[in-house]
């Protein structure tokens, strides 16, 4: 479920769970890889993956209701 | 019961476009200001997580007549967005776009394309094109920097749920989304800027409530407060329709460059036959409702088409995508094997259900005194947003230098009622969670208030709901702060489907996407009027009005 952390690229700084206007990282310890406590409540907005300063470490997963469909062509 | 109390010139309740725009603007004054912001505001609000695109006038490029710019723009689907709203205020908003847009710029927001203003998208071939194209993807990041720069307090994670005050708005009241601390907030002047209403009606997928274009956690937080503090509010009942990629609910629609087409490829629209970068494809701002009629009569589905685009086309809107917030898209397609120039995208219309707004004059001010209203709490759109956010804060000083300050009275009493019923909710054992309450509620407006109306559906409707209300106030319950204030939201909407209800059945014609079966016509009478409810003594009562009041 959205947002997945690499656990060891994260540095532990706590700028996604202090940010994510959802607070779907509620509960998170301070130097601790984020929980991710909420994850259907995540709005796909990317903010987390913006503020993260390690590039690559979140990553949004896309739930398959959300899938998005398109027509396959030649 | 932890609390503090606040004291300020003026309360921004709402740290969106709007909210630290007016921040802004009022901290320049001098004002001692605080930002009370559910989320974080960062990111939080319909801006959060960019625009690409600014309804902006500059005569040097759009001609000296700013009417001519605005008959060209209510072709567009502004003219959902902004009728009623009173031509005053339309006008106030547009004579001010390029002076905010030159602002932004000096606060490091790229506003140009090599060295000139882009307009491109969400237009007709060969008309006026009202968009200017921005690099909005760190937009509240830098609204954040520049509040914090003037001094203005930004205090996250507070759910603002009551305003206080007699003969006028003297502050508010809010509960820490993470402690449950109560803040009371005494404050000259409040400017309200909560968003939109989500999750009153249901997401593109049934149950999976934040599926939506909408940010979730918008939740008419700030109409409602204002309702029952006496404020007016004015045509709720009205229904809110928008397009984009089905299932994967987002806005950005213009972003896309493309062509609709149905499944024998051909256009569904008559405006474009190819991919055409400066106008887009116009044809579901005619008409939002066509993808889903399609669907409906078995010609679906609809597809944005972007086969045959330019290289330089594709590769704008590629650099536009992120801008306009649509990153995660991006990286979707990316991990799918989606290729855009290769497949087109099946989109579809999305149903928000409620539009209404908060009663404004052409200074942001609502019918009770103090109390200041903006962005998608009347119309969305960041280019409004941040204008009245600007103009809200200034008026709000100005109205400081005149105004005495009454006295704020008892705010303990309040607060001590509201804290009451968070503590039954957290300590409830058994009972129903927040998605349950919102689920139920979502059913009952899906079918008794949602695309067919009568006397009948919404009579029993409005039954049904006071059955819900009633059991969700003795069972709903929350495990921890957090889902406190999605408990509170979840109250707020209930309240906000009542008034959805009230003025539906009080609306004795069919106007748009309000469609009552059992009154088909449109009534003349009540073109340009208002649909206005407000409680007076405590009681609801709904009047109409001449929009241009």
């Amino acid at each position: 479920m959205p947002p997945v952390i690499d656990p060891d690229k994260c540095i532990r700084c706590g700028k996604c769970a202090d940010t994510c206007p959802e607070d779907v990282y509620f509960g998170s310890g301070k130097k601790q890889v984020p929980q991710v406590t909420y994850p259907q409540e995540c709005a796909y907005c990317n903010g987390c993956v913006e503020e993260c300063p390690v590039e690559g470490t979140i990553r949004l997963r896309i739930p398959l209701p959300m899938m998005l469909l398109y027509k396959p062509t030649a | 019961m932890e609390t503090e109390h606040l004291k300020c010139d003026v309360l921004c309740v709402g740290g969106g476009i709007g909210g630290l725009m007016g921040a802004i603007r009022a901290s320049e004054l001098g004002a001692k200001v605080i930002v009370a912001e559910k989320g974080n505001v960062m990111h939080s609000g319909k801006g959060g997580g960019g625009c690409d695109h600014y309804l902006c006038y500059i005569p040097e490029v759009h001609g000296a007549d700013m009417e001519t710019y605005i008959a060209e723009m209510m072709q567009t689907q502004q003219l959902h967005n902004f009728q009623t709203l009173g031509m005053k205020r339309v006008r106030t908003h547009i004579a001010k776009t390029f002076d905010i847009v030159k602002l932004w710029e000096s606060w490091g927001m790229q506003t140009k394309q090599h060295g000139k203003y882009h307009f491109a998208g969400h237009a007709f071939p060969g008309g006026l094109r009202c968009l200017l194209k921005y690099e909005g993807r760190r937009q509240k990041p830098i609204l954040t920097e520049q509040a914090r720069k003037r001094k203005a307090r930004i205090i996250n994670r507070v759910m603002v749920f009551d305003l206080i005050g007699k003969e006028a708005v003297t502050g508010a009241i809010g509960i820490d989304t993470r402690t449950g601390k109560i803040y009371t907030f005494e404050a000259g002047a409040v400017i309200l800027g909560t968003g939109a209403v989500a999750r009153l009606f249901p997401a593109v997928t049934p149950g999976w409530l934040n599926n939506n274009a909408t940010r979730p956690t918008l939740t008419g937080d700030g109409r409602l407060m204002a309702y029952r503090a006496g404020a007016e509010l004015q045509d709720v009942e009205m229904r809110m329709l928008h397009v984009g990629p089905k299932y994967f609910a987002r806005f950005g629609q213009a972003t896309w460059v493309g062509v609709f087409r149905d499944p024998q490829d051909k256009p569904i629209g008559p405006f474009v036959t190819r991919p055409e970068g400066l106008y887009g494809d116009i044809t579901p701002e005619v008409n939002k409702a066509l993808f889903h009629d399609y669907w409906a009569s078995g010609r679906g589905p609809v597809y944005m088409d972007g086969r045959g685009i330019s290289n330089e086309d594709y590769a704008d809107m590629m650099h536009w995508f992120p801008h306009e917030g649509l990153t995660p898209v991006l990286e979707h397609m990316r991990e799918e094997g989606i290729d855009y120039r290769k497949h087109p995208v099946e989109f579809m219309t999305y149903d928000h259900g409620c539009q209404g707004r908060v009663v404004t004059n052409e200074k942001g001010e609502t019918s009770l005194k103090g109390l200041y209203a903006l962005g998608e709490e009347l119309a969305p759109g960041v280019s409004n947003a941040s204008v009245f956010g600007w103009l809200c804060g200034e008026n709000a000083v100005d109205y400081l230098k005149n105004a005495h300050r009454p006295d704020v009275g008892d705010m303990n009493e309040q607060a001590e009622e509201k804290a009451g019923l968070v503590g039954k909710m957290l300590g409830r054992r058994d009972g129903a969670d927040w998605r349950e309450v919102n689920i139920a509620l979502q059913q009952i407006m899906q079918d008794y208030a949602g695309l067919l109306r009568t006397e009948a559906l919404l009579q029993a409707g409005s039954f049904h709901l006071a059955r819900l209300k009633k059991e969700a106030y003795e069972i709903i319950r929350a495990g921890n702060q957090h889902e406190v204030a999605r408990c509170l939201e979840v109250l707020n909407l209930i309240e906000m489907g009542e008034l959805v209800f009230m003025g539906a059945l009080d609306r004795r014609e069919t106007r748009g996407t309000h469609v009552r079966l059992d009154y088909p016509l449109t009534n003349p009478r009540m073109n340009g009027k208002v649909h206005i409810q407000k409680k007076i003594d405590g009681k609801p009562v709904t009047e109409w009005r001449a929009e241009t009041r």
